[in-house]
């Protein structure tokens, strides 16, 4: 499903350049439910950029679905996203001009879906709020903005979703309440998920834990046992010069 | 993408995104078209008045009979063509002669407007458009009292006689021939061949009248020009009232020049609501582009959107400005041309691409500007779009700025004019921008918290309040300047045109009537301009040199008061409506007086033409007689003054040697009209002139162009509050967010209101002060090299301007404000 070999981000400041990500590789499967953990500033939200396409590496490949993503250009990536990728964001990023409903339509719209109406009320219901289609974000609760958001994530039915920080700005229950409907689409839907926190809880639920610290992936539970779960068969390697994998 | 630009155009047009775009657009069309197309409509009718006055839209003079094959042409071009004749004869009757300017119809007389005429003088009449029957004819009120007789006697007029069946109260052609000495009578062409006074030698003026649709009639004048020879002549119908030439250019250039400036205004209104209108959209990009849409899909979903705007913002703009051309015109129908003529295309569609322009060229960076917004954006907010470049934007909104204004007015000097005077507002704005530091750094030392805070806000942005300041500037300074041009005007206009203005001119009163006439005239209780004397002379000699010989053939042939009589005065005082210009009025004791060197003034007309300066003397023959002048001051003359006006004005004693006859004026309301008679009476050789009609068309045309000058002025305004509203509306979150961040640090409600109100009054106080320096700085520029008026500063609003900008800045601007502020912190800070 994803592919990546040495992945580096270096960003150029006054003085010096800046290593922000350094050689990672590693590699994610259909159906695997990965979290990448660490400090902040240790790369984590980087990583998720550069895996969803959304910004370019310094150096090395991201392979997305076959795609090329290091190749591809601006646009071809938002072809590939459009295609393949939802998103879950810690602040939400809900339009605010959209009502509840508008935003799950939007993804499903863009991806030619035949009835967006339809599906994005289908989902919307998956995730409670058929009561509150027609309202506006701000009329919403934090929990509630964050149930639209991920309702609007699996309302394409992405191969892949990205979900960076997904509670961090709730409260724990409510940020409980979001993990749950998280796992439970995601079940359903047997989306690929790879997810972004520093909640270690939240990362305990996940199959899978990729660790960076400074910028370099350090540990991979996936290494360490085998054959936890079904849905981890994927090999992730932690990144070290001596295994590298050839392309 | 279309579908989708509709929905986001619904959602921001209902989340109230678009309304400083559209209210600046609209503005800026309804100016444009209720400006353009009124202007269009007066012009044209105007143009129709002054056909009337012509009695038709052309007149082509021939001493020799009008050829055929010019009438046939005229046919050709589907144009009415009438032909008529001007001859001078004497009539009789009696034992009384009186020498008359003839008219002779042929066809139908006049082909534009019509003749009043009534059975007897001064009294109210028939309008008809047609010629005297057979064997009668129709006579000015003069010819009666010049003959003893009344409507019904027969004259003697060559070998036959006439029947008198009317008089002619007013009529086509009056204005140019007020000064004709001879009293004017019509005829029927058929009644001239009988009469029989055209011997060989006779001088006849053959003349051609022409009317019909303007593109035909252009078309036929030019096909005609080229074969007039130098004794042959076209007058046509667009010169209007020569008395109103000024006027009406200097209100045209008004008029053009003030819808401009609503429309850069506007302009700027649209830019900043754009530039709004795009960093508010930035996060909506990112999000989609997030979601996969790609750049030329944003791309296109935004200027679908703006094409929306566009379309319906000039749609509702020429709707709206119509509508309000037409109230206008319902409005003011009493005051406007009647008929008015119908809606013209060419300004409606003008107006409308202009508005597109406008959007175009204020608009299309900042909407460009929304589809490169880094998807990346979703997780790091501080990303930017990369910029357009600044060369590129203005470039854009210059270039359209000038097209707009050679669109509108049509003259590249005004367009120059504007553009330098843009440039030198900027600079201007750069010192400011200094100023403010200094000034900012000078009061931070020793003013209170709040205006601390408030100047430390607009010390931390230079660029952002500098910014701000040219927005505003801008607006208080096209306002003001609109605002001072038209003043200026209006209070021009009804000083040109008093209510007393004489209205009735007498001239030809002999030396020994002038008594009598002074007498009748405080019976009636008319008060003169007084009665000034007038002797015909010819300047023969420039310093004692012949004057065909000083000048050259060019300078002669084009110095037309050298080849004709002029009426010369004497006057102990320089008259009301001139200024003099060079040397001194004289002294007004008679023992001054040195026959050997009689001194005169001239007018700047009379110098420009004959090259002459203070001190040459000139040379004039007064019926044989020989006097010379020596030139002691100019004058420059107000010949849209309605007084006795002179070329040439001796010194009291200069002409006492030589017979004069006298001139007068007066104002009389209509119903003092029988009193002329009365003088017609007693003294039958002086000549009324009647300017009352011509006045009220005069008063008329002045009253339908302040009534545009003051529409327009409403327009500038309104275009000048939705800059301002864009502005405020503009910056309102960062001052929202600011504030509110005041708030979660404890800062207590008065203090953020106070630091708030301190921010938006001292920008309202520099942007005043700029406005006041850049409106003195263009007003004076456009006084003189457009308006053709004085400048003087406006010292008043050095003190008013600022303090207004200051009031209705923070007014304005913590109105927009308030109601946040009384929300709590934390809703704000996520809303934001």
């Amino acid at each position: 499903m994803l592919t990546t070999q040495n992945l580096t981000k270096t960003v150029s400041s006054q003085e010096q350049d800046l290593t922000i990500l350094s050689e990672v590789t590693l590699t994610i499967n259909e159906g695997d439910i990965v979290a990448i953990i660490g400090a902040s500033g240790s790369g984590k939200s980087t990583l998720l950029s550069l895996l969803a396409g959304l910004d370019v590496p310094t150096s090395g490949e991201v392979i997305l679905a076959n795609h090329k993503l290091h190749e591809l250009d601006e646009d071809e990536r938002a072809g590939v996203r459009a295609q393949f990728v939802g998103f879950i964001f810690q602040s939400f990023h809900l339009l605010p001009g959209l009502t509840a409903l508008e935003n799950v339509m939007l993804p499903i719209e863009l991806k030619g879906g035949k009835s967006p109406r339809k599906d994005a009320l289908a989902i919307l219901d998956k995730v409670g709020l058929s009561e509150r289609v027609k309202h506006y974000p701000n009329q919403l609760s934090g929990g509630e903005q964050q149930r639209v958001a991920i309702a609007r994530a699996f309302a394409s039915e992405p191969k892949i979703l990205f979900a960076d920080e997904p509670t961090g700005n709730l409260d724990s229950a409510n940020g409980q309440k979001v993990v749950d409907l998280l796992f439970e689409l995601n079940e359903q839907f047997g989306t690929t998920l790879v997810l972004v926190t520093h909640d270690q809880n939240l990362a305990n639920r996940c199959d899978r834990q990729l660790s960076l610290e400074a910028g370099r992936l350090v540990a991979d539970t996936s290494e360490q046992s085998d054959s936890v779960s079904s849905n981890t068969k994927a090999t992730v390697k932690a990144v070290s010069s001596e295994a590298k994998v050839a392309s | 993408m279309f579908k989708m630009a509709i929905k986001n155009f619904r959602r921001d047009w209902k989340a109230g995104e678009v309304k400083v775009l559209f209210f600046a657009l609209i503005v800026a069309v309804a100016a444009m078209t209720a400006i353009s197309v009124i202007t269009d409509r007066i012009q044209r009718a105007m143009g129709e008045q002054a056909s009337e006055f012509l009695g038709a839209d052309y007149v082509i003079s021939s001493p020799r009979e009008i050829p055929q094959e010019w009438l046939l042409e005229a046919q050709n071009n589907n144009l009415i063509a009438a032909t008529g004749k001007n001859v001078s004869t004497v009539i009789s009757r009696g034992d009384k002669f009186q020498l008359v300017s003839v008219r002779v119809v042929d066809d139908f007389y006049p082909l534009k407007g019509e003749l009043e005429i009534a059975v007897a003088p001064f009294e109210v009449g028939n309008k008809v458009q047609a010629k005297p029957d057979q064997g009668k004819l129709w006579v000015e009120p003069r010819v009666l009292s010049l003959l003893e007789s009344k409507v019904g006697d027969i004259i003697e007029f060559g070998n036959t006689e006439l029947i008198i069946s009317g008089v002619v109260v007013s009529g086509p052609g009056q204005a140019s021939e007020v000064f004709n000495v001879a009293p004017g009578i019509i005829i029927n062409s058929a009644d001239l061949a009988v009469a029989d006074i055209l011997g060989p030698g006779s001088r006849v003026n053959n003349q051609m009248l022409l009317a019909g649709e303007e593109a035909a009639r252009e078309a036929y004048i030019k096909w005609l020009k080229p074969q007039l020879n130098e004794t042959q002549r076209i007058t046509g119908g667009k010169e209007g009232t020569p008395a109103l030439q000024a006027s009406l250019s200097r209100a045209e250039s008004f008029l053009r020049l003030a819808s401009l400036v609503s429309v850069i205004l506007a302009g700027v209104a649209i830019a900043v609501a754009a530039g709004r209108f795009s960093r508010r959209h930035y996060d909506y990009a990112a999000i989609y582009r997030c979601l996969g849409m790609r750049i030329r899909q944003v791309h296109q979903l935004y200027l679908w959107q703006l094409a929306l705007i566009g379309l319906i913002g000039v749609g509702l703009g020429v709707v709206i400005g119509l509508a309000i051309q037409q109230l206008i015109i319902w409005q003011f129908a009493n005051v406007l041309p009647q008929p008015m003529v119908s809606i013209g295309l060419v300004p409606i569609i003008v107006s409308a691409f202009s508005g597109l322009v406008v959007l175009l060229g204020f608009a299309l960076p900042s909407f460009f500007q929304i589809a490169k917004v880094p998807p990346l954006r979703v997780l790091r907010k501080e990303l930017m779009p990369l910029a357009v470049s600044g060369w590129i934007i203005y470039a854009l909104a210059i270039g359209s700025m000038a097209v707009l204004m050679w669109w509108q007015s049509g003259s590249w000097l005004l367009v120059g004019i504007l553009l330098i005077v843009s440039i030198i507002a900027f600079i201007v704005i750069r010192l400011f921008a200094w100023l403010i530091f200094k000034i900012g750094i000078w009061l931070g030392k020793r003013s209170p918290t709040s205006v601390r805070f408030g100047l430390g806000q607009l010390k931390r942005y230079p660029a952002y309040t500098i910014s701000q300041i040219t927005a505003f500037g801008l607006a208080f300074m096209i306002m003001l300047s609109t605002y001072l041009i038209r003043t200026e005007l209006l209070t021009e206009w009804q000083n040109q045109m008093p209510a007393d203005a004489p209205n009735h001119f007498l001239i030809n009163v002999q030396d020994y009537e002038v008594e009598a006439l002074d007498t009748i005239l405080q019976k009636n209780n008319v008060e003169t301009s007084g009665i000034y004397p007038m002797v015909r002379g010819r300047v023969t000699r420039l310093n004692g040199e012949l004057a065909n010989e000083v000048l050259s053939k060019e300078e002669y042939q084009q110095a037309r008061a050298l080849r004709r009589e002029l009426n010369l005065t004497w006057m102990k005082d320089l008259p009301a409506a001139n200024k003099l210009v060079e040397g001194n009025w004289w002294l007004q004791d008679d023992e001054s007086f040195d026959p050997s060197a009689v001194k005169i003034s001239i007018s700047t007309e009379i110098q420009n033409m004959m090259k002459v300066k203070i001190g040459d003397k000139l040379s004039f023959d007064i019926g044989g007689l020989s006097v010379e002048g020596q030139i002691a001051n100019v004058r420059e003359i107000q010949w849209d003054s309605f007084q006795p006006n002179f070329f040439v004005i001796f010194e009291p004693q200069g002409l006492k040697d030589f017979p004069a006859s006298y001139i007068t004026s007066f104002n009389i309301a209509k119903s003092q009209k029988p009193m002329l008679n009365q003088i017609l009476e007693q003294m039958p050789t002086v000549t009324i002139i009647e300017l009352d009609k011509i006045m009220e068309q005069v008063q008329k045309i002045l009253d339908q162009v302040t009534l545009a000058v003051e529409f327009i002025m409403l327009f500038v305004l309104l275009a000048g509050i939705a800059v301002l509203y864009a502005v405020l509306q503009a910056n309102r979150e960062e001052r929202v967010l600011s504030a509110t961040l005041l708030k979660t640090l404890g800062a207590k409600s008065p203090f953020i209101r106070s630091g708030l109100i301190a921010e938006l009054a001292l920008l309202g106080i520099f942007s005043g002060l700029l406005a006041v320096i850049c409106s003195e700085l263009m007003v004076s520029s456009l006084y003189i090299n457009v308006l053709d008026l004085t400048a003087k500063p406006h010292l008043i609003f050095w003190l008013v301007v600022p303090l207004a900008a200051a009031i209705f800045i923070s007014v304005v601007g913590w109105f927009g404000i308030k109601s946040i502020l009384k929300q709590p912190a934390y809703q704000v800070l996520r809303q934001t």
